[in-house]
């Protein structure tokens, strides 16, 4: 998705740079503040008895718009609201009908066909049709709409037309009639279907959007399990059921709440009052929640597709020497550093996490073997070791983990200087040449494939993108060109596992750790599933009776 | 100088002064001969307890840390920063607020007010904003630090020592010596000078707990003396992940940081007892 400083990413939020002690401060004083302004709320827009849902968050839904939207919080409630031809199931990351009822590509993966259901309608009344689906790819292909998403339908034929003005419609994308849509591509693109499931592609009426332009956000009306019913800027978003929702039975929930300007820390104790029904779990109350088994038996934990690494820029002294490189990762204890996460992570033997097809459980990776380490410094001329700063996202577990590896590293020789810098400032950062030496990152995947990784991250393509390390191998661009194409799975991830191996052994990484996400729910709450790369959907979830908040 | 009325109270200090110097002296060796008094390596894990901190026990009286530090360790290593920065930071403290101090209260006149009408600028400027906006624009370290915190607390020095000097300077014998031609800068040094120094030595020790106190602040927000080097204030804000598991990762070094004001506090408070002053009337 991006990349992101999330150490514990979860599956509502990237958490962003927020010094801790501003965080206890917040909470403070909205905990002096808001019963006051929480006495005697809105109107009920639901009669009692009803099934509410109720979540809070830090910062207000960026946008509804599935045009716009590129974040989890957005695309959390864009998946409650609108639908996609397909999407992933519940637990995992295989693709299952939405509003399409099957598909078929041509075995050159370079054209898809999609049939759709045909009882699904808006919620102003109008049935969902293929032209809808086009519409909103269209949207998103039109430089007027400045979507985030353009680059992932660019290799739909006639799309570059489309989007220079030359075409009044994407050739590539035809509707012979109101229930089939079929995709032309450029290039055989096997990964194509991914790229459908992605809230870009979901369908929106022209005519909503026509009347609304780019207030859209503000009045969405799409196809999904819920409706939105109420969102206050910065103080709260209703979602209410869709009664004409397609799917018989769901969803069992008559509606979603969340209170939003809530700090992590405020959260918690909104979730200790039985006032919030889910809530992330803040580091001040992690090792507390884990044991009291009372709480832990309420929480739920997933390993997220996601990899955090230690980057070395490959292209900067003492850095440009693999062998400093492998000492470095001999060096670091990752087992260390996941305890001192108090487990939350899995460390990693690669690039790829073992959520995602194609991880290769073989890979041995690299074991903490300090003395190994001092060999291979010595042999690269580093035998009293050098010194170097780390930059880091300045957030309190970051320091930790800092903190961590600097205590490692010592003992191999190697001083580190540690270097916390806000988020925004240290993304600009990394993708300067020359500029950071060595840094933490990571990575969440966008979709379940080794390329969204590997491609992204390590190929020569990305240099000043996202290719932090400034990483370039030509046999590993060889082989990633190589496996594009082919849609065969066996063959495509062999290709695959093959490039992470070079890049393991090129070590432009210290890979750490893929890191496991914990979420606490109430005793209540029933039918939540954690997905791996996605929020969790919130359409099956129902809640017991249970006691009012304190 | 002027004479002490009572000579054989000299070398007497009352009950607060001595309990003060005490527990600054131990303070002070404990900063001095910090590698042989810690058991451990303040940096270096030392107990196996990542993640998990482990509370006192024999081999580790004041318990582990995350990163499996030996807590103890680092409160004795922490007190070479406190005392260091605290002590150094109140010598600039002292050299800014002194020399304008000295120099408004002796001069006056046009002097006076635009020295004064700047301190009452920076007086109305948050101590610890402004120290945190420094730090965050130079680079951090223990030399930015002190020096930073220095630039921001002299405020209160300048204007106790303004006063004092205002008084002193209409003083008999400063006019004597005026009349008799001594140039400014002797009536300074020789007459002036010296008999505000007691205000100064309270001032001194007051103020050290001070800027102890701000350092630990702005460890505690990260933007003290960076890691691996121990300090207090750090060592709190990285327990407080810990607060409901693991409180004393934050209480012992909450009592050093009490420990060490406390110590500064009862010399001033107590100094200025004996010369039968309260540290209202400054």
């Amino acid at each position: 998705m991006a990349p992101t400083c999330a150490i514990f990413p979860r599956w509502r939020r990237l958490r962003r740079f927020r010094p801790f002690p501003i965080r206890v401060a917040a909470a403070l004083l909205a905990a002096l503040i808001l019963p006051a302004c929480h006495a005697g709320s809105a109107p009920p827009i639901f009669p009692p008895g009803a099934q509410v849902l109720q979540l809070a968050s830090l910062d207000d839904v960026p946008t509804l718009d599935p045009a716009a939207g590129y974040d989890v919080d957005s695309w959390m409630f864009e998946q409650m609201l609108f639908d996609t031809l397909i999407r992933y199931s519940d637990a995992g990351v295989d693709l299952v009908p939405d509003l399409a009822t099957a598909w078929t590509a041509a075995p050159d993966s370079a054209v898809f066909t999609f049939h759709l259901r045909r009882d699904a309608r808006f919620t102003n009344g109008r049935l969902v049709t293929s032209a809808d689906f086009k519409f909103a790819i269209e949207r998103v292909l039109d430089p007027k709409t400045r979507s985030k998403g353009m680059e992932y339908y660019r290799g739909i034929a006639g799309a570059a037309d489309f989007a220079a003005g030359r075409a009044k419609s994407v050739a590539g994308i035809e509707t012979p009639d109101p229930w089939t849509i079929v995709f032309r591509l450029n290039a055989p693109d096997p990964i194509f279907p991914h790229k459908l499931a992605m809230p870009f592609a979901a369908a929106v009426p022209r005519e909503v959007v026509a009347r609304y332009g780019e207030d859209f956000s503000r009045h969405v009306v799409g196809s999904g399990p819920f409706m939105l019913r109420q969102w206050i800027g910065g103080q709260r978003i209703v979602l209410v059921r869709n009664p004409g929702y397609f799917v018989k039975g769901a969803p069992r929930l008559d509606g979603v709440i969340e209170a939003i300007g809530v700090s992590e820390d405020l959260q918690w104790f909104r979730f200790e009052a039985g006032a919030i029904d889910l809530s992330a779990i803040p580091p001040a109350v992690f090792p507390y929640v884990v044991k009291t088994p009372r709480l832990n038996a309420l929480t739920m934990r997933i390993v997220t597709m996601t990899t955090r690494y230690l980057g070395m820029n490959c292209r900067m002294p003492p850095f440009t020497d693999v062998r400093v490189r492998r000492a470095l990762n001999y060096a670091v204890n990752k087992r260390k550093l996941v305890a001192v996460i108090n487990g939350r992570g899995i460390p990693a033997n690669g690039v790829l996490p073992p959520s995602l097809p194609g991880y290769d459980p073989t890979l041995p990776g690299y074991p903490y073997d300090p003395a190994r380490a001092r060999t291979l410094l010595a042999q690269a001329g580093y035998a009293h070791g050098f010194a170097a700063t780390l930059w880091m996202p300045a957030d309190q577990t970051m320091m930790i983990l800092g903190q961590s590896v600097q205590q490692d590293l010592a003992l191999v020789g190697v001083n580190l200087r540690l270097k916390p810098v806000a988020f925004a400032p240290f993304l600009e950062a990394i993708r300067q040449p020359q500029t950071v030496p060595l840094f933490f990152s990571g990575w969440e995947a966008d979709f379940p494939d080794p390329a969204n990784f590997l491609e992204v991250l390590l190929s020569r393509a990305q240099w000043g993108a996202n290719n932090d390390s400034w990483f370039y191998d030509p046999r590993f661009d060889t082989l990633l060109a190589e496996a594009a194409p082919i849609a065969n799975p066996a063959r495509r991830y062999a290709i695959y596992r093959e490039a992470q191996r070079i890049a393991v052994a090129n070590a432009p990484w210290v890979f750490l750790y893929f890191p496991v996400t914990w979420e606490i729910r109430q005793p209540w709450m029933h039918g939540l599933v954690l997905n791996p790369m996605r929020p969790a959907r919130l359409d099956r979830v129902w809640l017991s009776a249970h006691p009012p908040a304190k | 100088m002027r004479a002490n009325r009572n000579p054989t109270m000299k070398f007497r200090l009352n009950f607060m002064e001595a309990a003060g110097a005490a527990m600054v002296l131990g303070l002070a060796i404990a900063a001095v001969f910090a590698p042989a008094l810690a058991p451990h390596d303040p940096v270096r894990a030392v107990a196996a307890t990542f993640g998990d901190p482990a509370p006192p026990s024999l081999a580790f009286p004041l318990g582990t840390d995350q990163l499996g530090r030996d807590v103890l360790s680092r409160i004795i290593y922490g007190a070479r920063i406190s005392l260091a920065v605290g002590v150094a930071a109140m010598a600039l403290t002292l050299a800014i607020g002194v020399t304008i101090g000295l120099a408004a209260g002796f001069l006056g006149g046009a002097v006076d007010s635009l020295l004064m009408r700047f301190t009452d600028v920076m007086l109305t400027m948050p101590a610890l904003l402004l120290a945190m906006a420094l730090v965050t624009v130079l680079q951090p370290g223990v030399l930015t630090v002190l020096l930073v915190i220095g630039l921001v607390s002299w405020t209160q020095v300048a204007r106790v020592v303004r006063a004092e000097a205002l008084a002193v300077s209409r003083r008999d014998f400063v006019v004597a010596a005026r009349a008799l031609g001594a140039a400014p800068a002797r009536l300074i040094l020789r007459h002036v000078a010296p008999n505000v120094m007691p205000i100064i030595v309270v001032m001194a020790a007051l103020g050290t707990s001070g800027t102890l106190l701000l350092d630990a602040g702005l460890s505690f927000l990260t933007l003290g003396v960076p890691p691996p080097t121990p300090s207090w204030g750090r060592m709190i804000e990285e327990s407080t992940a810990y607060f409901r598991t693991a409180p004393w990762l934050a209480i012992f070094p909450g009592l050093a940081i009490l420990y060490a004001v406390m110590g500064f506090n009862l010399l001033g408070h107590g100094y200025l007892r004996r010369r039968g002053r309260r540290a209202s009337t400054l």
